[in-house]
């Protein structure tokens, strides 16, 4: 300090001030509306069929709070590493993003926390009521079954899952090839199941007398069995053709003869003959899909359709098979042309009918077929008989003694993982409130655990978690304060070649790098909640919003109901009410 | 260490040096250099500091009114149609008595357009309340953003370091840039003596009736007046430590002039050669330059211009109706003294256009071969 320090007491300086603490002018007293932290509903939150808290998913992720990130998705799914691999992400298809740019790569992230939780070992706590005494029986280890197993175990039931393969995993394992779905990311999140103490006993088909058996034992039984039997070919010659569903079982387990250089056809047009058709691919073998309907009609998710297109797969669309014949050691597939006929339906999916007298011969090496499945037991299915069943959307609760409930893709609107998640989800809570408060209450209690409007669950809600609090109000694009973000692109996970695989059955798809995730979480508008932005303090002309220990409180003396903090809001993460 | 400088960059070096905490300006040629520097600086963490967006230099002017008010160190820069915008604001910094600091890059209004060196954007400023010093060269400006902060934060009033389009902002000098400790030796962190607190939150600007409204502004007045004595110990300590001084005017051969011309901003380079020149052949020559415009230096300009026997007053601006702004201010200066001489105004390089040795040679010659002033101004390189 310098002895020039000294000037200013000599310099006049008479401005125009208060004397006093304007803290006693309380401009609260102005107001007639104020605002609130309102957190609300994202769509993709909505759109999950697991109900996940995504946009609280993608602000953990960005912050780089990893454990945390993976608890939260915990809460509603037991499988991130496997949904970030195989789900259809109806989130992205919801996300706010696409009115700016482009929706966030929600699946890809899921699947870089599923990952790295399996990588680093991350530790979790999850919250488990506890042990009620109750033993429930659950026949079929697929996602369903171990998702209703993971969620009972979390209500405080003890489970035991039957399961007919050697293997747990069901379609997971049986179905999903393995360059989508490696085992090893299987089998490490079903022990993370194992783990909390669910007991899982392979190489046990269940069957009536089993079941007749085990009534004694168990207090509920949960049928998750999936379709067990594909549906035939009513054609000539089609007992010729070879069962997709089938192959990639086999695909699993065995090394299947070489078909090298040959050409196969694969009829349907669903996941599972895009899955064959992939296969085929692997196996150096040139695969025709064959769809009696349009592309865009095909029910196979449309990124899936896509991809087989690139690796080769030829597609002939508006063709439905109409013999087959064998000619040497090869088939002639004959073909009859289909036209549209009339407009779509609700389904989107137009009729179709035959178009002229002409068909075409197909000459290949195999065919397959993927042309859909059913349960290949009745017992699998819901019973009308002698019990009050109660269907709901995504299980069927049959009021027995003891109760039975059915789930997975026999009961599911939508054959998907995340689906069978809902449905093991749906049918963990339906059968505690069954026990708690009976059969009556089932329908009102799940209605009060919808994320939004439905019909995704929350468990979270239902254990009346941090989060339940939040709105079922769901934030729209305009909700959104877009003047806060600027375009960027949606960062894509590295897609490796087919050609240049040590393995073709490897996998395909990389996972996000950690930057990749960080660049990607930080495109996210974290609708509808609060992720400590600070806006609505800085911008605050009366100072009354406090700020203490990470939470923020309105200092209702000060705040003038001016709604700035509500506009300036990024993420409508807060809302105006009118002063009673 | 000496580097190699535009203006404008001798000015963001200097506000980096000062360790300002805020600032906040909006682009406009020529003064974009000065601030897309210190953008820089923020954003890469060189400068630990805040640069606020702004829509306006209305806003500019705000944003760093409210951050003065806090407590903080500030800066902006602006020129012209800019400076023009921030009006209002001008007066409110300097009544509410904050030590903004401001670098004005001269440059001429439209209509029509004109980027160019012109001094009307700043004089126009005069009575807002706002000290201006006008600067000649890289190591000038460089230095007076420096002094100004001392300047102001000691006197409790805004500064606008001034310097010319082009032939100053955008032209590379060796320019003497200190080491941070020496800096810091003469910069002390800015303590203020009012500052507004979130923790101890008081009304700034409110209603001043009849009763104290002239006496605040009176106390501006008597800020103002201290100022020379205040800017020369400002300027003793930084000769103490960098070894450089410039004063509010600098005489150049004025002891036995019978004419001086009065410049300023670069112009005052050009003129040192021209008085070279003419001394060389005989002409008792000599050159007051002005650095230091508000407060004006009235002791200094009576001291050595009122006993000689002309003045010429090189004007590049000009208040239409009037004359040019230099030449008014310094005929009020004189004119309550006896035997005064006379003023003799000339308008010149307004709109970039250059003011060459010829010019000011011409303008020599024109006011020793006149008795008195065939107008109150004349203009000079006018085309025909």
């Amino acid at each position: 300090m310098t002895t020039e320090q000294n000037f200013p007491e000599k310099i006049p300086l008479f401005i125009s001030r208060s004397n006093i603490s304007t803290e006693l002018n309380k401009t609260g007293s102005w107001r007639f509306v104020r605002p609130k932290y309102h957190e609300k509903t994202a769509p993709c939150s909505a759109a999950c069929p697991a109900g996940e808290d995504i946009a609280r998913i993608e602000m953990l992720s960005s912050q780089g709070r990893y454990r945390e990130t993976l608890e939260t998705i915990l809460l509603e799914n037991p499988f991130p590493a496997i949904c970030g691999r195989v789900c259809f992400h109806t989130c992205e298809t919801a996300c706010n993003r696409s009115g700016l740019d482009e929706p966030i790569a929600i699946h890809g992230i899921e699947r870089f926390i599923g990952d790295t939780a399996v990588r680093d070992n991350l530790t979790f706590s999850l919250e488990r009521l506890p042990d009620n005494g109750k033993k429930i029986c659950i026949v079929g280890a697929g996602p369903s079954g171990l998702a209703a197993a993971y969620f009972l175990t979390r209500l405080g039931y003890s489970c035991d899952v039957f399961e007919a393969e050697t293997e747990p995993g069901g379609i997971l394992r049986w179905g999903i090839p393995r360059y989508r779905l490696p085992d090893a990311v299987v089998n490490a999140e079903v022990q993370r199941i194992k783990n909390l103490g669910v007991k899982i006993i392979c190489n046990t088909r269940a069957t009536q007398n089993f079941l007749e058996e085990a009534k004694d034992r168990y207090h509920a039984f949960f049928i998750g069995c999936g379709h067990g039997r594909s549906l035939k070919m009513n054609i000539p010659g089609g007992n010729m053709a070879l069962d997709g569903l089938d192959f990639l079982n086999r695909m699993r387990t065995e090394k299947t003869e070489s078909l090298n250089n040959g050409t196969a056809a694969v009829i349907g047009g669903g996941n599972t003959a895009i899955d064959v058709a992939r296969s085929l691919v692997r196996l150096g073998v040139k695969a025709i899909l064959v769809y009696r309907r349009r592309k865009q009609d095909m029910p196979a998710f449309e990124y899936e359709v896509e991809t087989a297109v690139k690796e080769g797969v030829k597609i002939m669309e508006l063709f439905s098979p109409s013999s087959i014949a064998q000619d040497g050691g090869e088939y002639i597939l004959t073909l009859q042309p289909m036209k549209r006929s009339g407009m779509e339906t609700d389904t989107g999916r137009a009729r179709v009918v035959p178009d002229g007298e002409t068909t075409q011969a197909l000459r290949v090496r195999r065919i397959f077929t993927a042309i859909g499945a059913e349960p290949s037991e009745p017992w699998q299915l819901p019973s009308e008989e002698n019990a009050e069943t109660v269907y709901l959307n995504h299980c069927a609760f049959m009021a027995n003694n003891p109760p039975f409930l059915f789930g997975g893709d026999l009961t599911n609107p939508t054959k998907s993982v995340a689906d069978a998640i809902a449905s093991g989800k749906q049918s963990a809570m339906a059968l505690d409130i069954f026990f708690k408060k009976g059969l009556n209450a089932i329908t009102d209690r799940l209605n009060s655990c919808l994320v939004g409007n439905g019909p995704a669950l929350s468990m979270e809600r239902y254990l009346d978690g941090k989060r339940s609090s939040r709105n079922p109000d769901m934030v729209s694009y305009e909700d959104i304060n877009v003047d806060y973000f600027s375009p960027a692109p949606r960062i894509k996970a590295e897609s490796l070649s087919l050609s240049k695989l040590m393995n073709p059955f490897d996998e395909i798809e990389t996972t996000f790098t950690i930057g990749q995730v960080m660049e990607e979480t930080r495109r996210c508008f974290n609708c509808g909640i609060c992720n400590a932005c600070d806006n609505c303090r800085i911008f605050c002309p009366e100072i009354a919003v406090d700020l203490q220990d990470d939470q923020r409180q309105i200092n209702l003396d000060y705040c003038k109901g001016c709604g700035i903090c509500v506009v300036e809001c990024p993420r409508n993460a807060m809302a105006l009410e009118e002063e009673v | 260490m000496k580097k190699v400088l535009e203006g404008s960059h001798a000015v963001s070096e200097a506000v980096r040096l000062a360790k300002v905490q805020v600032l906040s300006a909006y682009p406009i040629t020529p003064q974009t250099h000065i601030v897309e520097a210190l953008s820089e600086y923020c954003s890469d963490g060189t400068m630990n500091a805040r640069f606020l967006l702004v829509e306006s230099e209305h806003s500019a002017m705000a944003a760093v009114i409210g951050a003065s008010s806090g407590g903080a160190r500030t800066f902006t820069a602006t020129s012209s149609q800019g400076l023009a915008l921030m009006h209002e604001l001008l007066h409110w910094a300097s009544a509410a008595r904050l030590p903004i600091i401001m670098a004005e890059v001269n440059r001429a209004l439209a209509p029509g357009w004109n980027i160019w060196m012109d001094q009307t954007d700043s004089l126009a400023q005069r009575d807002t309340g706002w000290i201006q010093l006008y600067c000649e060269d890289g190591q000038d400006v460089f230095d007076t953003t420096l002094q100004a902060y001392r300047l102001a934060e000691a006197i409790n009033l805004p500064v606008m370091v001034v310097l010319d389009a082009f032939f100053l902002s955008h032209t590379f000098e060796p320019v003497d840039v200190p080491d941070q400790d020496l800096v810091d030796r003469f910069l002390p962190p800015f303590s203020p003596r009012i500052e507004l607190k979130t923790s101890d939150p008081f009304a700034m600007g409110q209603m001043a009736p009849p009763n104290v409204y002239m006496e605040m502004r009176h106390d501006i007045q008597k800020a103002m007046e201290q100022v020379p004595d205040i800017f020369s110990r400002v300027e003793q300590e930084f000769a103490a430590i960098f070894g450089r001084s410039y004063g509010p005017v600098e005489r150049v051969h004025c002891d036995d002039a019978q004419v001086i011309m009065v410049v300023t901003g670069t112009v005052a380079s050009t003129c040192r050669k021209v008085i070279s020149d003419l001394r060389s052949q005989g002409e008792k020559v000599g050159m007051l330059k002005l650095r230091m415009f508000r407060p004006f230096p009235t002791d200094l300009i009576r001291e050595n211009l009122g006993s000689v026997q002309k003045v010429a007053v090189v004007d590049r601006n000009f208040s239409f109706g009037a004359s040019g702004i230099f030449a008014q201010e310094i005929r009020a200066a004189l004119c309550n003294r006896n035997g005064h001489p006379p003023v003799f105004g000339y308008i010149t390089g307004l709109g970039g256009r250059d003011v060459t040795p010829e010019i000011l040679a011409e303008i020599y010659w024109k006011t020793k071969n006149s008795a008195l002033p065939e107008n109150e101004s004349v203009w000079v390189g006018l085309n025909e």
